[in-house]
């Protein structure tokens, strides 16, 4: 059915159709009227073909790699191709089919090619734009952001693949219950509609291409594109150290208890495969750190991509080689109503990966980040002009060692390293932080040939009473380093540092009055080789520099400078 | 009429520096180039300026256009250079927003490059402001001595960027630093944030102030080498250099402020693509400029061009105003391979040196260039008015070896191959920035110079659906003619971050008034006559909440309502919606313009409409009309007139570019002597 075309036109459909899933992501980014959006980019755009198969993609979030495939497919069985027409848009966010928290929309439209004699056709079917996005409220039990739900019906009002349109008539009563079920309606009516502009414009293009090259070509562009990645993909793998490698590492908590929970991971690359299996990992907790099983295949995705061809766009073929396990019920696979709401599972996990691969590639991989992303939220009325307000922070860590040079100090986590930390001009002036320290630590990067980059210390000075919300899954254990690298100390959260109520907390939300101080230290990256290998040079500068104190470099580096 | 009749543009590029020369009296330019004197920049400029032979004691205007700042960036070239700011803050900078490049997204193991500033560089000293600019505890003017010293003494910095929080509502302490800071070191460089920009967000303020700070050394020693070597020459007129948004700034202040020179690069051409927008009366441009290794495209509306006023140097935020630019990596030197059985072009170049195979300076890989050649569109022997002799054989050898065998496509066949991946992927950049302006390219008539713009232009706008592209005279040259219609530009701001329903619109119109003086006085400092003064004033708006801004023009009085549909309206033609949330004014903003006067564009009686004159030969060439090679007429364009019809598939040749127009398209020389390329009477354009 597919014919054979040339390589000069499978250059040129493959450019337009990446760039249909940028102009969708523009007009996303343009319309959208939440800054976790547009600062954040927890978004994610996919084309798929008239088989649920990935085209092209626009992810924002790194972590966002692939994971509406698994969404668009577990929702298409429940709600039949037969039952989606054209100027549908869909919507669900039910955690065990979107592949994320129900705070995550994500909507997808079918397109379809009419019929010339009969232009009211649904006509016939070319396939599938998607988008999800990060909603500010839907309705949970707590404002801001949830971190101790006890079961999915906590967080969030469910859609399992609902129609928000419906042969391109709006579904008005469905936008009421969003925008009642809502602390933020306007926000999140707001962002429904940029979700639908982006959905309109992957149409018009894909309808457009299809037009242009026909259907014929662009399927054969798209097949012959599919296996490249995939021969691409199985080659990279083939050419890495073969084998199966463990590792253990351990999450905080799950919000509820204090208990560590131990997360575990088995990956093996063979034959051109790659398995990640998380077996072993422990069964799903009472708190919201679950994670959705879409959200776990989109781990192994990221991984993989890394490995294998961090600068090309993904599609269904580069991701044909992967496999992910967990079995159900455990904390890297829920189940209906197992909470998920927090999600920092995923971020702490995907170094997890890493630990593994790194006993079998120590010489190829960078060692462990500072190993999460320490996020920090305030909410409370606020102080200028009485309203409520609700604004949040990600903070940088630094990053692991490499084989052959030192990590990047105070970076975002790789996990969603295009992120921007939030202006502190911007904070103090929309909340009642004052922020009295933000730098660079001394010594925090993980010693080593290749140090790991150093993290930072935040000092809050609250001048208005709220409630302060650390998020933040790994402080009670050190990022890992490699090949007789030495670890960092780990993350730490400290509330009301020396007075009486001084406390190391984890994930928490706190009450806060005028004139307390919470101080957020972020860890460094883990270091790679023995630090006495390290180059004496590259100590004295960090000494300069201050990255390196002058007894660290005598006691850990051996140097007297 | 001015007394001295000459004015003179020249435009530095990574190889050549282009000079041109208007004549005042009789509108006649003429244009020279030299090579780039990349050790001594300034010496290239005074080559060129030479190889014109301008009396320079007749040239009233000397305008240049120079990337020093971006190389100096670029090279790392800049003196030490350190920061001051508040106590516990001192790696705001180095922090930053804590993002890498969207492109290293999967990059795990990335490599910063080195930083502008070195950590022992920086420092923090106590005093505070709150969000509102008042004082929390005033400047530590002992801490400062202690800081000072110990940067310029201890660490040998040469220029400092200051830089308070909240400075941009209240620059009194930053500006009672420097002005210590001066008094203590004359010779130390002082940069302060909120003399550079008085805009929120630490981070991105402290970047512009940094980069200004990191350039002036270098920029200031670059002026002063260039004013002497004019003066030996005995030039008494203006010395002028264009900024990155739009229009220029005399040296002086050029000097003392480099910042808005770094991103003027493509500006000559935009500046002139504005005027030939005003002229021909074109509501929407989209200037298209194709050197040798990209396509920079820019969208004029209504005679402006598209400024954004954040933009980035090395990934290095810069918050001043700039032409919103799109960069693709595709130009006539870029490369075509094979990867696993795709054929890829660009964005790697093969720049000037060793340039395309045709060029035979020991090229290997094939390029645009060479794909032009073997479509037929390039005479081997009148390139460059038969100056330099190409070699052909070669290029069809490479496209042959290289492309075709490889993808079992005949020779012909892999170089059209090679115009539809570089068109595909220009397509999709295009598309985007007009979309992003809610508009579409349908609506837009395309100007194309730079060397390669005529060769590939008319076929982009077949596939963009575009109804008109015009080609000016001497396309390569248009850069360098652009720059001498620019004006002398200062652009003022402040950030206001208020609710328009809450605004005090008397304070808003005060403010603008206030800014609106400062401009006419820096104008009026930089030599310009007040007749000749002029203000736009504008108001960056967005819905509370919302990130991004859009900016209005406020022509007349300020009044909410009016400010409200206007902007509601704006928004409803961008993103297709307006809302009924609360509208913020987030910065208001000045722009003082002192108008010079722009070279005249001559027109020409029509002809007798028989383009028969201006036949040269016929060639078989590639046309994309009909994907199979066809009789070309080619024509001389020094002979063509206006008035002057005819059909493609044709060539329209002069020396420095050529033309290519396809069949389904159609030619009309208007009165200017610019071709005007449409879909002709058929419509089969698409």
């Amino acid at each position: 059915m597919t014919e054979r075309i040339d390589g000069a036109t499978v250059e040129v459909v493959r450019s337009y159709l990446l760039s249909a899933a940028e102009e969708m992501r523009t007009t996303l980014l343009r319309t959208a009227f939440n800054p976790v959006i547009y600062e954040v980019h927890d978004f994610g755009i996919s084309i798929y073909d008239e088989h649920l198969e990935l085209i092209a993609e626009a992810p924002g979030l790194t972590s966002f790699l692939g994971a509406n495939d698994f969404s668009i497919v577990k929702t298409m069985e429940y709600v039949g191709a037969e039952n989606v027409h054209r100027g549908d848009v869909v919507m669900v966010n039910l955690p065990y089919w979107s592949a994320a928290h129900a705070y995550d929309a994500m909507m997808f439209s079918p397109v379809y090619l009419p019929r010339a004699e009969d232009p009211e056709s649904d006509g016939l079917l070319l396939g599938y734009v998607s988008v999800r996005a990060h909603w500010m409220d839907l309705g949970a039990k707590d404002p801001g952001y949830v971190l101790d739900s006890t079961d999915v019906h906590q967080e969030g009002v469910l859609f399992p693949g609902t129609k928000l349109w419906d042969r391109g008539e709006p579904v008005t009563a469905m936008h009421e219950l969003i925008r009642f079920n809502s602390r933020m309606p306007d926000l999140v009516i707001g962002d429904l509609h940029a979700q639908v502009s982006c959905l309109r414009t992957g149409e018009l293009r894909l309808r457009e291409i299809i037009r242009k090259f026909g259907k014929d070509t662009v399927d054969a562009a798209v097949a012959t594109i599919r296996d490249q990645s995939e021969a691409r993909t199985r080659e990279a793998l083939l050419q890495l150290p073969q084998g199966t490698w463990t590792a253990e590492d351990w999450l905080d908590d799950d919000g509820i208890t204090e208990d560590p929970i131990l997360m575990k991971v088995t990956v093996t690359i063979a034959n051109g495969e790659m398995v990640v299996d998380f077996a072993g990992s422990s069964p799903a907790v009472p708190g919201p750190v679950n994670m959705p099983f879409g959200a776990t295949i989109a781990l192994g995705k990221v991984v993989l991509k890394n490995l294998t061809s961090p600068n090309e766009p993904g599609d269904a073929g580069s991701s044909r080689p992967l496999t992910v396990l967990a079995e159900p019920g455990t904390l890297f696979h829920a189940v209906y109503p197992q909470p998920t709401f927090t999600l920092w599972t995923g971020i702490v996990a995907l170094e997890l990966i890493y630990k593994a691969l790194a006993q079998g590639m120590p010489d190829r991989l960078a060692a462990s980040s500072g190993g999460d992303v320490p996020g920090f939220m305030m909410v409370g009325d606020h102080p200028d002009t009485g309203e409520f307000f609700a604004i949040s922070n990600n903070d940088v860590v630094g990053r692991g060692g490499s084989p052959d040079h030192d990590g990047l100090d105070a970076t975002m986590h790789i996990s969603e390293s295009i992120v921007r930390n939030t202006p502190i001009e911007v904070l103090e002036a929309r909340s009642g932080m004052r922020f009295e320290a933000l730098e660079i630590r001394t010594d925090s990067g993980g010693a080593g040939k290749f140090r790991g980059g150093c993290g930072i210390r935040r000092d809050i000075r609250f001048f208005s009473p709220g409630e302060f919300l650390s998020v933040i899954k790994k402080t009670k254990t050190a990022p890992w380093s490699l090949d007789g690298g030495l670890e960092p100390e780990p993350n730490q959260v400290v509330v009301f540092p020396g007075t009486e109520r001084e406390q190391v907390v984890s994930t928490k939300r706190t009450a806060v009055a005028p004139g307390d101080l919470i101080r957020i230290i972020t860890a460094g990256g883990g270091g790679h080789g023995e630090p006495r290998q390290r180059d004496a040079e590259a100590v004295s500068r960090d000494v300069a520099e201050g990255y390196v104190s002058a007894e660290a470099a005598r006691d850990v580096y051996g140097l007297e400078l | 009429m001015t007394a001295r009749p000459y004015h003179l543009a020249v435009d530095i590029g990574g190889t050549f520096v282009d000079a041109m020369e208007l004549d005042q009296r009789t509108g006649v330019v003429r244009f020279r180039k030299a090579s780039t004197t990349p050790a001594a920049p300034w010496e290239g400029v005074l080559a060129a300026v030479e190889a014109l032979g301008t009396d320079l004691a007749e040239a009233e205007v000397f305008i240049h256009g120079t990337t020093l700042g971006l190389n100096a960036v670029l090279e790392r070239r800049g003196g030490a250079t350190g920061i001051i700011t508040n106590a516990g803050l001192r790696d705001i900078f180095l922090i930053g927003r804590g993002n890498l490049p969207d492109e290293q997204m999967y990059n795990f193991q990335y490599e910063r490059p080195p930083s502008l500033v070195q950590r022992r560089h920086t420092a923090g000293v106590r005093g505070r402001l709150d969000h509102h600019g008042e004082v929390l505890e005033p400047l530590d003017e002992d801490d400062l001595r202690d800081v000072a010293r110990q940067l310029v003494e201890e660490q040998g910095v040469i220029s400092v960027a200051v830089c308070f929080l909240h400075s941009y509502l209240n620059p009194e302490s930053e500006q009672r630093a420097a002005e210590l800071l001066r008094s203590w070191y004359p010779e130390l460089k002082v940069s302060v944030s909120t003399d550079v920009v008085r805009e929120y967000r630490e981070y991105e303020r402290t970047s512009t102030t940094v980069l200004e700070a990191y350039i002036r050394p270098i920029f200031e020693r670059y002026v002063d080498e260039l004013e002497r070597g004019l003066a030996d020459r005995d030039f008494a007129g203006r010395f002028l250099i264009m900024r990155s948004g739009g229009g220029s700034m005399t040296s002086d202040a050029a000097k003392h402020s480099p910042t808005p020179t770094v991103l003027s690069g493509p500006a000559g051409g935009i500046v002139g693509g504005s005027y030939i927008a005003e002229v021909l009366g074109r509501d929407n441009l989209l200037t298209f400029d194709i050197g040798g290794t990209s396509l920079d495209a820019c969208v004029i509306e209504q005679g402006t061009a598209v400024i954004t006023h954040e933009a980035e140097l090395e990934h290095y935020p810069l918050l001043m105003p700039t032409y919103d630019i799109r960069t693709i990596g595709a130009g006539g030197g870029s490369i075509a391979t094979i990867e696993r059985g795709l054929l890829k072009v660009g964005p790697r170049s093969a720049g000037a040196q060793p340039g395309p195979v045709c060029y035979g300076r020991g090229g290997t890989e094939p390029t645009v260039t060479d794909a032009a050649v073997v479509l037929g569109y390039v005479d081997p022997d009148s390139f460059l008015s038969g100056r330099m002799r190409l070699h052909d054989k070669e290029a069809l050898t490479a496209v042959t070896e290289q492309i075709a065998g490889p993808l079992g496509l005949t020779p012909r066949e892999a170089a059209a191959g090679i115009f539809d991946v570089m068109l595909a992927k220009t397509v999709g950049a295009v598309r985007q920035i007009t979309v992003e302006r809610g508009h579409d390219p349908k609506a837009f008539s395309l100007l194309a110079f730079g060397g390669a713009g005529p060769l590939v232009a008319p076929l982009l706008a077949r596939e963009l659906n575009v109804g008109e592209v015009i080609v000016p005279f001497a396309p390569s040259g248009f850069s360098a003619w652009g720059m001498l219609s620019a004006d002398v530009v200062t652009d003022l701001s402040r950030t206001r971050m208020e609710l328009l329903d809450e605004a005090d619109l008397g304070d808003v119109a005060a403010e603008l008034d206030e800014l609106g003086r400062d401009a006419f006085r820096s104008l009026a400092d930089q030599g310009v006559d007040e007749s000749h003064m002029a203000v736009e004033r504008q108001l960056e708006l967005r819905y509370l909440g919302q990130e991004h801004t859009l900016t209005l023009s406020i022509h007349a009085g300020l009044d909410a309502k009016t400010i409200r549909d206007a902007f509601n309206e704006m928004h409803r033609v961008r993103y297709g919606h307006s809302m009924d949330n609360p509208i913020q004014i987030l910065t208001s903003r000045v722009r003082g313009i002192g108008r010079t006067e722009r070279p005249e564009l001559p027109t020409s009686p029509a002809g007798d409409g028989n383009a028969a004159r201006a036949l040269v030969t016929t060639r078989r060439a590639f046309d994309f009309g009909i994907r199979a090679e066809a009789d070309f007429a080619v024509f001389d364009r020094s002979k063509l007139e206006p008035g002057d019809r005819f059909r493609g598939p044709a060539l329209v040749d002069e020396g420095t570019s050529t033309t290519v127009v396809h069949s389904g398209q159609q030619v009309m020389v208007e009165e200017h002597g610019y071709l005007l390329i449409t879909p002709d009477s058929e419509g089969a354009f698409a």
